[in-house]
């Protein structure tokens, strides 16, 4: 073969594989005859979840057996960068869950195919108070399939053996009383545990305290719902508790947000959300844990409780001939125990009533206690909440810093306070 | 040359030009248009979602009253003035031991060059948490003279001096360029020097290191401009926040974290820009002040 020769078989070659390549590779759209559809399913977790979710989405596909669906699976901090760059890209999964930090962000971006139309996706067990809860500003355009609240989670084992009594809920069950027992629990107890891990950057918690002080996360503007006076009192009250020695130091849990395999071992509450217990209990096996709702100030103002919904969308863009087949997906994650009983409860009991009440009949030991304690917070009267705005992204990474700072001497309350509130306030400003 | 043979080269050089095409392509579609259009983004808000919108300098306003920009450059700028010439010194030493003509030296010679193919990696970084968490090796071993030890990684004051041993650590790649200089060193000069009466010391100082000057030199560009990029490390051993403190608040670190978890990709090109131009403008300096102590064999 001469040169040209080679130089013509090297270009045709090249050519003919571009080609082949161009027809192949599984897009989003509509997926060969017969009316078979394909959807991309984006979510994220731990390894289990991943094990789980994959399962039963094998299992929707095998009782539909016309709608194929492409899993993309990520932990949680990789699958919003994905999403960020599939978004820029238009790439977006038809299917996806939706990180906190995002939901207004993705609203504003109008990411979101409203869902109120969709003839397979059925919203008759649920309430007209749930579904105005469900919307985002007006418009009913995600879907929540979980529910978390914030509570405290316990022991039981650890608190039995060293003679611990929780209080119940109730007049008792106070920020001050919880901190006296933190500390008199650290001063004393046979295993040298402390009471809590430092955690005053856990969310949930946080916006259980500012509702019980009649202020918010976010307002329904899009603003910080929160005063400096608001968060240096949270603040403030971790500070005393861990300076009293009854929450972990930095060194002692590895920094901020502590991996609970490790400090698990060395405290007997932790604060976290009602859904935690499942998946963390499971790595003491031998000890029991139980939750109670977050403590109550006193005066704190009625609808002071409140419910965090996990939501999941329908991409603005799906082609409209596989919307039913979404819809169809959309109604297996939250109209239908059947998939519960292969995720299990980790996403946090079940939004539609009546699945809940089917769930409790196969939950486990844990998924039950979290079930039981979402049930009484769903039932209490509840003022409105709002997500988080466009900009504001980034405010518990920005929290935890600054919780750090304090927790190392580097910052006052005061101070920390004012820079968070001023912070997360600028990045609420650029991104308007 | 004759008008054939003009052809012929004609041909040869499109020929080349062919198959040069793919890493063109490469070039222009990977480095050079997204090198250029995080220069156009340097200058936008842009948050990925929505389209870039013009802001002008104000990226570059916002550097100079933002903390944990100057938090991000005092980090680098330590870490780079301090790892770099202490692995650069570990290495050299480590080359003359090996250039002694220990037996075994091949095996050496790999041993030591192991932690620079893995020092940049997850798995050490995760490594070194374990060495130096709170229940790590080293506290458990201060505890058997009883020390009881804090956590080197959550104590603002020694968290960044553990990555710096670890940078130390992966001496292996400066080390094998070193051993390579000093194999390139005539034994007759060492010859000449002991004949004038030069012990080690003098023969180190008069005629090992300014041989070996050239080799220092290009060691300490590389190293330098690695260390201004280091990320992996400080990502993994603070879970990505820089702390505690701000302490392994590394300027790449701080990049990612405006791109990929504030999504201000306007702001991380800019700060991107701002860290090739100081990386160009060290390295311009180094090669300014090269003339006053690197010696080439042929000047």
């Amino acid at each position: 073969m001469d040169r040209r020769g080679f130089l013509k078989l090297s270009l045709g070659t090249g050519l003919a594989a571009t080609a082949v390549a161009g027809c192949s590779g599984s897009g989003g759209g509509p997926s060969g005859g017969g009316g078979d559809v394909t959807l991309r399913y984006a979510w994220w977790g731990n390894n289990i979840r991943q094990q789980n979710y994959t399962k039963a989405l094998k299992q929707f596909s095998t009782a539909n057996p016309s709608i194929t669906i492409e899993p993309e699976f990520a932990d949680y901090t990789a699958f919003q960068e994905r999403m960020t760059t599939q978004i820029a890209a238009r790439d977006v999964p038809d299917i996806f869950w939706i990180a906190s930090p995002q939901v207004m962000t993705y609203h504003k971006s109008k990411l979101y195919r409203k869902l109120d139309d969709i003839p397979t996706l059925k919203w008759d067990d649920y309430s007209k108070e749930d579904l105005e809860t469900f919307k985002l500003d007006g418009q009913l355009n995600t879907l929540p399939f979980g529910i978390f609240t914030p509570v405290i989670r316990y022991n039981e084992t650890v608190a039995k053996a060293d003679g611990v009594t929780i209080p119940a809920e109730g007049p008792g069950w106070t920020w001050d009383s919880l901190a006296e027992l933190l500390v008199a629990y650290s001063k004393n107890n046979p295993g040298k545990r402390k009471g809590t891990p430092y955690a005053p950057d856990h969310d949930l918690t946080f916006e259980a305290w500012l509702r019980q002080r009649g202020e918010q996360l976010w307002t329904q503007d899009g603003q910080v719902g929160f005063t400096v006076d608001g968060l240096g009192s949270w603040l403030d009250w971790w500070e005393k508790l861990r300076k009293a020695g009854g929450a972990l130091s930095l060194s002692e849990q590895e920094g901020m947000g502590p991996d609970w395999a490790q400090v698990g071992k060395k405290v007997l509450v932790n604060f976290g959300n009602s859904n935690h217990i499942i998946d963390d209990a499971k790595m003491f096996p031998k000890e029991k844990f139980r939750l109670r709702a977050a403590p109550i100030a006193a005066g704190a103002p009625a609808g002071h409780k409140y419910l965090y919904f996990p939501r999941m969308a329908i991409y603005q863009r799906i082609d409209d001939g596989n919307l039913e087949a979404a819809g169809k997906v959309l109604d297996y994650n939250v109209n239908n125990a059947e998939m519960l009983k292969t995720v299990r409860l980790t996403m946090g009991a079940p939004t539609n009533p009546k699945v809940a009440e089917q769930a409790a009949a196969f939950a486990s030991p844990d998924e039950k206690e979290m079930l039981a304690v979402v049930a009484k917070e769903r039932a209490a009267e509840r003022k409105p909440r709002y997500e988080a705005p466009p900009g504001s992204s980034t405010w518990r990474t920005t929290m935890a810093r600054i919780c750090e700072e304090i927790a190392l001497g580097k910052t006052a309350v005061p101070a920390g306070a004012k820079k968070l509130v001023d912070e997360i306030g600028a990045g609420i400003k650029r991104a308007a | 040359m004759t008008s054939r043979s003009k052809f012929y080269l004609n041909r040869q050089g499109r020929a080349a030009h062919v198959f040069l095409i793919p890493w063109q392509l490469g070039f222009l579609l990977i480095t050079a248009v997204p090198l250029l259009a995080s220069l156009y983004l340097a200058f936008t808000n842009y948050d990925i979602l929505n389209p870039p919108e013009w802001t002008g300098l104000e990226n570059f306003q916002r550097m100079i009253h933002d903390d944990q920009f100057w938090a991000s450059v005092r980090v680098t700028l330590i870490y780079v003035l301090v790892s770099v010439p202490l692995q650069l010194a570990f290495a050299l030493l480590l080359a003359l031991i090996l250039d002694r003509g220990l037996s075994g030296l091949a095996f050496y010679r790999s041993a030591f060059y192991l932690p620079s193919l893995l020092g940049s990696s997850v798995a050490i970084a995760i490594l070194w948490r374990e060495i130096f968490g709170d229940d790590g090796l080293i506290n458990k071993g201060l505890a058997l003279i009883g020390i009881h030890g804090e956590s080197w990684l959550q104590n603002p004051r020694t968290a960044l001096a553990t990555l710096i041993v670890l940078n130390v650590w992966t001496f292996g790649s400066p080390m094998v360029i070193f051993l390579a200089g000093l194999r390139q060193i005539p034994d007759e000069l060492y010859e000449a020097a002991r004949v004038d009466g030069a012990g080690v010391w003098r023969q180190f100082t008069h005629v090992t290191v300014p041989l070996l000057t050239p080799i220092i030199f290009f060691n300490l560009i590389l190293q330098t401009i690695g260390a201004f990029q280091t990320f992996t490390q400080a990502h993994i051993v603070s879970g990505g926040t820089g702390g505690p403190a701000n302490s392994t608040l590394f300027y790449t670190l701080y990049v990612y974290q405006q791109g990929f978890v504030a999504f201000d990709m306007g702001y991380a090109s800019a700060l991107a820009w701002v860290l090739m131009v100081a990386i160009a403008v060290v390295t311009a300096l180094h090669f300014l002040v090269s003339k006053y102590w690197v010696f080439y064999g042929d000047s």
